[in-house]
């Protein structure tokens, strides 16, 4: 019996490891619409995987590699909003459901700023021989993530803030 | 048998548990994690600190010295008097910034090359310190009348210093710097006798709030024939695009070789200057 089983086991494993798509230069851009001024940041560093076998899916980057067209704003960013030298890293740990048409749902738990929170996102995910490419679009509350804004600043910054994500993500092989 | 059997169930079914973490440990790829923001502006109440522009930043400041505390009610307490310096300094790139400067009441106009030679970081590549190079060179100018003596050349107007700034940040409240300094004077004033002086300076930078720190700043001179050493406190206050400086300080000099080697105040005799500095940074390269 356990002679049966045991290769099995091999086999499955092996098997889940070849489903596993990586990629390291992911792209995630956030928008904040505001009256005075509009913010954008491109990181173009995240790295992400997914194993197709179970529908896990991770997501990774670091503050810190955030891009802003003002210097300022970055060192606001990391300095008093999302204190990077506290919370280097940001994070989504979640299951894809629903993978039909090229569209599915992705829920899990999104950390930023050390707060961890279920979020839910619709994400198109279209693959080809050895590669997916994932795109989504989903909105993030600052107030959920303990982030905090002073009502006197220089720019206003929207309480909600647009993040795209666009990664392609590679075989593991 | 089906001991076994159980056995190899929970490591399959914790094999399953973990996979996320796995997923998640399998890009947690390292990288190097630089400390930034070791000080709030770029000096740390007169003297320079590790800190520089950002690539493509043009930064304005203007200095304020009022006159000293103890000057009595008839000149309001030192506030009027008053001696400005105003400068400009550009970020080149990451490492190398630009700047000059003049100061009213001295007459002098100062220019400075700051480079950065290493960064404190820590994950891939662990450093411990943040260490820059400053160099500045100063043009005092003579008293109209002394310069149309023709004893007096154009280089006699010249000073040098040169300033290695090692700085660490301890943690995220708290930074020290130490500045090893050489300032060379062309000509020397009559109660000096090295044209190379040293001294060595500190700085302590405690962070009160996210936008606001006191810092601490001093000289040791160890040549000069001046002992009297300058000690400065100040208040760092940032407010979105400005960051505003007030400090007290026994010298009313803001470039290097005067207020390190030229002041003669006293903090026990309440000669102490109010200051501030206003610094603004502009955009110019994206």
């Amino acid at each position: 019996m356990i002679r049966k089983i045991l290769p099995l086991l091999f086999f499955i494993s092996i098997d889940c490891y070849s489903q596993q798509y990586i990629a390291n230069d992911g792209e995630i851009t956030f928008f904040s619409y505001a009256p005075i001024e509009d913010i954008k940041a491109v990181n173009k560093k995240v790295s992400a995987a997914f194993d197709i076998s179970n529908n896990d899916i991770v997501f990774q980057l670091y503050i810190s590699d955030f891009n802003f067209r003002k210097k300022l704003m970055q060192t606001h960013f990391n300095e008093n909003y999302l204190e990077s030298d506290i919370f280097p890293k940001a994070n989504f740990v979640g299951k894809v459901f629903a993978l039909e048409d090229d569209s599915a749902i992705v829920r899990g738990l999104l950390t930023i700023h050390g707060v961890s929170k279920e979020i839910e996102a619709n994400g198109m995910f279209i693959k080809n021989n050895n590669s997916i490419k994932i795109s989504s679009e989903f909105n993030v509350k600052l107030e959920d993530y303990n982030v905090s804004i002073p009502t006197i600043v220089m720019y206003k910054i929207a309480e909600e803030i647009l993040v795209n994500v666009v990664i392609k993500l590679n075989s593991k092989r | 048998m089906k001991f076994k059997l159980i056995l190899i169930f929970i490591f399959c079914y914790s094999y399953v548990c973990f996979s996320q973490n796995d997923l998640l440990s399998l890009i947690d790829n390292n990288t190097t994690e630089y400390s930034n923001y070791i000080f709030k502006g770029t000096k740390v109440v007169n003297s320079e600190s590790v800190e520089m522009p950002d690539n493509g930043v043009l930064q304005f400041m203007i200095q304020h010295r009022f006159g000293t505390l103890n000057s009595g009610f008839y000149n309001f307490y030192g506030l009027d008097n008053s001696q400005v310096r105003m400068s400009l300094a550009y970020g080149i790139n990451d490492r190398l910034s630009i700047g000059i400067g003049r100061s009213s009441s001295l007459k002098a106009i100062d220019s400075n090359l700051k480079y950065q030679l290493f960064r404190q970081s820590k994950g891939n590549k662990t450093f411990p310190l943040t260490i820059c190079l400053n160099s500045s060179i100063v043009f005092k100018q003579y008293f109209k009348s002394t310069s149309e003596n023709s004893i007096f050349l154009l280089s006699d107007q010249f000073s040098y210093s040169h300033q290695l700034l090692i700085a660490r940040k301890i943690n995220r409240k708290f930074s020290i710097q130490l500045s090893p300094t050489l300032v060379h004077y062309n000509l020397l004033s009559i109660d000096q006798f090295n044209n190379d002086l040293y001294s060595i300076g500190y700085g302590l930078r405690y962070k009160l709030s996210n936008r606001i720190s006191v810092n601490l700043e001093s000289f040791s001179q160890f040549n000069s024939q001046n002992k009297i050493n300058p000690i400065s406190i100040g208040f760092d206050v940032e407010t979105g695009g400005h960051v505003f400086q007030f400090h007290l300080s026994n010298s009313a000099f803001m470039i290097n070789r005067a207020f390190i080697h030229e002041t003669y105040d006293l903090w026990s005799e309440g000669s102490i200057y109010f200051g501030f500095n206003i610094s603004r940074v502009f955009t110019v390269k994206e």
